[in-house]
């Protein structure tokens, strides 16, 4: 009898529930959305500072000239992206110029800033230089360079706006050699560029620099602390409107909830006329008030679920393989305060129920 | 009479009106909020970004290549190519001068610190000079790297003094000369008082940094300086910007002359500096292009899902109050009012109900705009003004356009049927 009641309710009132439908299912998709943006923005925004290259560098520290190469291995090992590089002077046509070495494969991830003409990875007697030194002696690729002790082939030309453009970069064991060092090197190079997620970042440079004391390891505080204050940035505006929204759309939703009660008196009034209790046409208004909510958050689920999905795969396309932005998790949240909403607003107007007396509404006053 | 009719509607109903105001005024809110944010953002971010420092090189047009290692050259020193540092505040007069934010001029010389070379460079802290409007301008390292980690205190060279001996040291230095805030140090058979001690992580913790005119008088190289650093405010690279603006049409290339990317803003300032170049340092540049366009892509779209629910919400409670109604219009027919006056009645009474929902709304989402940028970047955000009225127009057409299509389903429908009760 009961069940009765409530499933006629909403066959009878169709249009009037498909509004109080929508309305629902309108704030839900939105809450869905944005929970699911708001809860991975801050891993996507930090893959967006990977393009700052590195944020942390190994440098001689004190007395020491050079840094061990097992560097490298070591800030690998807790997860970060290292490279190794080793500075030094050599000659073109008798012109002194700056030889880089670096482990390309290596230092690709920490050096996507640099815009390169050409391939990005050379190999065994190959070579990239810099803008200003291609310029200065007119080179072109594929040509030979002339560098004394190490002859190279050019693969690329690099221009980044720094030190880069008036370089010559080799492999690091060329340059090594020709920095004079012997053969593979004595395992040391002039500084190791390290580049650590952003939360770890602390920790990772305590363990280095507890396991490498010679070594001075330091944090790019620029690059580390604006990465950090933009990401934090932005995930509170979102944090905040998020929660603006919420409290917006919930307003309006209980608004809704009440309505359905109120504009009903006429019909309390029969019930009641006819001997239902008043608990009992509160639970039956509850009732419908719950299926009506669980209804349209389901769908409204389904449908923020697909906006973020479609958000994350216009802003973000290339994390396209880690789940593009959605979040199934965020249905109990979003499920807990609609209902949670929905009960509160049908019971605050349900208050009215125990108030309203048959007769004087059944006359129409 | 329709005026009375009008107001009478609204008298008669407060609280079913107050409802409908209510959830106009909640949709607008949103509406508001969102894009005023959405609008200022861009700006505040980019603003934040500029702590990394410099995203513009400027250096003397040089007929040889330097040869630079951290800072120590390895070319003999002869004749140098420099930048007179008395045309360096030009930087500040050209077309885009208000999104240039800070420069600092520099000039390098290497002194031997403890048996080892260590780059010394002098620069200025904190200068404050007239600008072109003779409005008063800031430049320096300070001003254009606020965030630095200083332990003591920035030198303070408001004014050229060339017998001023106190320097910073990068915190690499410190640390192997054991140097303190207060210490002093040698230099060039000087004695320096140590101000302060500069940690970045970067290259100028191997450096030493004194004052512009004391080094030029030091190294004998008066007004002279070898690089510019400038941060500029800057619209991210796009295709159009990417084009070599040599090949442009005369139209694009105002176009691109008129847009601060980081390309043009450098060659303007190639324009002022006949003497230098001004190259990108794509490390930044690039980068927070990149990051730019990722938030102000993300905030679009947020705005755009919530703009689009609040206009949904606008018009689901404008075609509830007309159905709710149907009783009443059909009394309206009965009585003999023609189609026409009946949608024109309550047209008025809904537009009436947006325009109020929404004044009342806008006015909330503004506040609320201007509440979070306070509370996450502590400074008001900038929104146009035409906003409020824009919102308030667009939640006036949502309500309408809501209210139409039940209205026209009432009117079409007969009054005998509805006033007996029946669909």
């Amino acid at each position: 009898m009961f069940w009765n009641f409530v499933l006629r309710a909403v066959q009878f009132r169709k249009r009037r529930l498909a509004l109080a439908f929508v309305a629902l299912a309108v704030s839900a998709t939105l809450a869905t959305a944005l929970f699911s943006v708001y809860s991975d923005i801050e891993r996507k925004m930090r893959v967006q500072f990977r393009g700052f290259g590195a944020n942390m560098v190994i440098a001689p520290g004190g007395v020491e000239r050079t840094v061990p190469l097992a560097a490298v291995a070591l800030a690998e090992k807790q997860g970060a992206v290292a490279a190794p590089f080793i500075y030094t002077v050599g000659r073109v046509e008798g012109e002194p110029v700056v030889v880089a070495g670096t482990d390309f494969r290596r230092s690709g991830p920490l050096t996507n800033y640099w815009r390169v003409a050409g391939a990005r990875a050379p190999g065994p007697g190959e070579c990239l230089v810099g803008s200003n030194v291609a310029a200065h002696f007119r080179l072109k690729l594929a040509q030979k360079l002339e560098l004394e002790g190490a002859p190279c082939t050019l693969r690329g030309i690099v221009s980044s706006g720094g030190a880069e453009d008036a370089q010559v970069i080799l492999p690091f064991d060329a340059a090594a050699q020709l920095a004079g060092l012997p053969e593979g090197g004595n395992g040391v190079a002039s500084l190791v560029q390290v580049r650590a997620d952003g939360e770890r970042l602390a920790s990772i440079q305590a363990a280095l620099a507890k396991q490498l004391p010679g070594a001075d390891v330091r944090l790019l505080h620029a690059v580390a602390e604006t990465e950090g204050n933009v990401v934090l940035k932005l995930r509170s505006t979102l944090f905040l409107l998020t929660a603006l929204i919420l409290a917006i759309t919930t307003l309006c939703v209980s608004t809704n909830f009440s309505a359905l009660v109120l504009e009903r008196s006429k019909e309390i009034g029969i019930l009641k006329a006819i001997g239902a209790a008043e608990r009992k046409i509160a639970a039956l208004f509850l009732s419908e008030s719950l299926i009506l909510g669980l209804a349209s958050t389901a769908a409204g689920y389904g449908v923020g679920l697909l906006l973020a999905w479609w958000i994350g795969r216009q802003i973000f396309p290339e994390s396209a393989a880690a789940g593009v932005g959605v979040n199934y998790g965020v249905f109990l949240p979003v499920t807990g305060v609609t209902l949670a909403i929905a009960t509160a607003a049908t019971l605050a107007a349900a208050a009215r129920i125990w108030r309203i007396k048959p007769a004087v509404t059944l006359r129409g006053e | 009479m329709f005026f009375r009719f009008v107001s009478q509607s609204i008298r008669r109903s407060p609280r079913r009106k107050a409802m409908t105001v209510a959830a106009v005024a909640m949709g607008t809110a949103v509406a508001t909020a969102m894009l005023g944010v959405m609008l200022d953002i861009g700006d505040r971010v980019n603003r934040e970004l500029r702590s990394l420092g410099a995203n513009l090189m400027v250096t003397p047009k040089a007929r040889s290549l330097p040869v630079e290692i951290g800072g120590i050259s390895y070319r003999p020193v002869s004749s140098q190519d420099y930048i007179p540092e008395d045309q360096v505040r030009k930087i500040k007069s050209t077309f885009w001068q208000l999104n240039i934010t800070g420069f600092s001029p520099s000039l390098m010389a290497v002194a031997s610190l403890g048996g080892r070379n260590v780059p010394v460079e002098g620069v200025w802290f904190r200068r404050r000079f007239r600008g072109a409007d003779g409005s008063t301008l800031e430049a320096g390292l300070r001003t254009l790297n606020g965030a630095w980690k200083v332990d003591g205190h920035w030198v303070d060279d408001g004014a050229r003094n060339d017998s001023a001996l106190d320097l910073m040291v990068g915190g690499a230095v410190a640390r192997r000369l054991g140097l303190k805030p207060g210490g002093t140090l040698q230099l060039f058979g000087q004695r320096f008082n140590v101000s302060g001690i500069i940690s970045t992580g970067g290259e100028e913790e191997d450096r030493v940094f004194v004052r512009l005119e004391v080094l030029q008088r030091l190294v004998n190289r008066r007004n002279q300086v070898d690089a510019v650093q400038v941060g500029a405010l800057t619209k991210p690279e796009d295709e159009f910007a990417r084009k070599d603006p040599a090949k442009m049409t005369p139209r694009e290339y105002d176009r691109w002359y008129c847009t601060p990317y980081v390309s043009s803003i450098a060659h303007q300032i190639e324009e002022v500096l006949p003497m230098a170049v001004a190259r990108p340092i794509w490390r930044v540049a690039d980068s927070e292009g990149k990051v730019l366009d990722k938030i102000r892509g993300l905030m679009l779209l947020i705005t755009l899902a919530a703009l689009a629910s609040a206009g949904l919400t606008v018009w689901s409670v404008m075609a509830t109050t007309v159905i709710e109604r149907r009783g009443e219009i059909a009394i309206m027919q009965a009585t003999g009012a023609g189609n026409g006056l009946v949608a024109a009645l309550f047209s008025t009474e809904v537009a009436l109900e947006a325009a109020a929902g929404g004044l009342i709304g806008s006015w909330v989402g503004l506040l609320l705009a201007e509440w979070v940028g306070r509370a996450v970047f502590h400074t008001s955000l900038e929104i146009p003004a035409m906003l409020g009225p824009v919102v308030v127009g667009a939640a006036v057409l949502a309500a309408v356009a809501g209210a139409a299509q039940p209205l026209r389903r009432a009117l079409l429908l007969e009054p005998a049927v509805v006033l007996r009760g029946g669909e």
